[in-house]
């Protein structure tokens, strides 16, 4: 099945945009975004911590819903998933 | 009423609010947390729409470094107060309104005491647990928040009416890490102007706010979209457990 991941901001600058990606049913969420993730060093550890968990502060979206920083390490992605990754900025 | 100087004044935007819209302007007060790279375009533009009153609240010295952005400040202010020298830029681009400063830092302990009986506040803060404390002021005072933050040419704004829409901690819940962040002055001039828009219309009553969005203006690509945003019902500060209380 096909979905797609988008990351905006930093995010973008290190590891793209709106990647489709054929995943296998049964997905987690978590884990495809951490292997696409793998593709830079530098991308990674900006949204993952040592344990591979999303970083606290990074909001993650499922077809336009939150999805909370525990539940992605449980979400199955259906065909058809449009999973946006954004980091907050808190410059002024 | 408005005088006429301020009828001539603000004709061109009369044309846009009627004078009802005109008179909301006046007797309006809004509260702008930091004289800074949000701060200082969102005072000068509120400050020529014609709000009645505006109060700046800022601690900082204006230093070499800030005048990349913060356009309320100029080389010759260096190691002025901030608030002294926006106060004095205020007063000259429009002299019918009312200017207060603060010259304090904002916290727990006198948010509410400082933003008083203002009608809404911009956040113009450049870092999170400021902004947490200028959001649970907003949600106890059940008034407008409107948020903006940024990072190199990387933006969001928002606009939080509590009660109605999610607050800033059910959109964040955690602060991003704090660090000396990149930017050049357009970036906080392009939100600021998203953020006084918001107060613009709100105050007028005009228009479709930015509420249960968040903005995303990415000006590395020239893009710019939005995400849903929506509220927690366990959120600690407006969350339905709080309001039971």
């Amino acid at each position: 099945m096909k979905v797609k991941v988008r990351f905006f901001a930093r995010f973008r600058e290190l590891l793209g945009t709106d990647i489709a990606a054929e995943v296998e049913s049964g997905m987690i969420l978590a884990e495809l975004v951490q292997g696409i993730a793998r593709k830079t060093p530098e991308g990674y550890a900006a949204i993952f911590d040592e344990r591979g968990s999303f970083r606290e502060f990074v909001i993650v979206m499922r077809n336009g819903k939150r999805v909370g920083s525990a539940e992605t390490a449980t979400t199955i992605l259906a065909d058809g998933d449009e999973i946006a990754v954004f980091p907050p900025v808190a410059g002024g | 009423m408005l005088s006429q100087r301020e009828l001539e004044r603000y004709k061109r935007q009369i044309l846009l609010f009627g004078e009802e819209g005109q008179e909301r302007l006046k007797k309006a007060h809004i509260f702008i947390a930091g004289a800074g790279g949000l701060g200082s375009p969102v005072a000068i533009y509120l400050a020529t729409a014609g709000v009645g009153t505006l109060t700046l609240a800022d601690m900082d010295v204006v230093e070499l470094t800030n005048l990349n952005r913060q356009i309320l400040h100029y080389d010759r202010d260096i190691g002025k107060k901030k608030t002294a020298s926006a106060e004095e830029k205020l007063r000259e681009i429009n002299p019918d309104i009312t200017i207060r400063v603060k010259d304090v830092t904002i916290d727990g302990t006198n948010a509410s005491r400082l933003v008083g009986k203002a009608d809404g506040i911009v956040d113009a803060m450049d870092n999170f647990p400021t902004r947490y404390v200028l959001n649970e002021t907003a949600v106890k005072k059940r008034i407008p928040l409107f948020h903006g933050a940024i990072r190199g040419l990387y933006g969001q704004a928002t606009t939080i009416l509590p009660g109605e829409t999610p607050c800033l901690r059910c959109i964040f819940p955690k602060a991003p890490p704090k660090e000396v962040f990149p930017v050049v002055g357009v970036t906080p001039g392009l939100i600021a102007m998203v953020q006084a828009t918001e107060a613009i219309k709100y105050l007028v009553r005009d228009g479709h706010l930015l509420t249960n969005r968040l903005f995303i203006w990415d000006g590395k690509e020239a893009h710019a979209e939005e995400i849903c945003v929506e509220r927690d019902p366990s959120c600690m500060v407006c969350g339905e457990c709080r309001e039971q209380k």
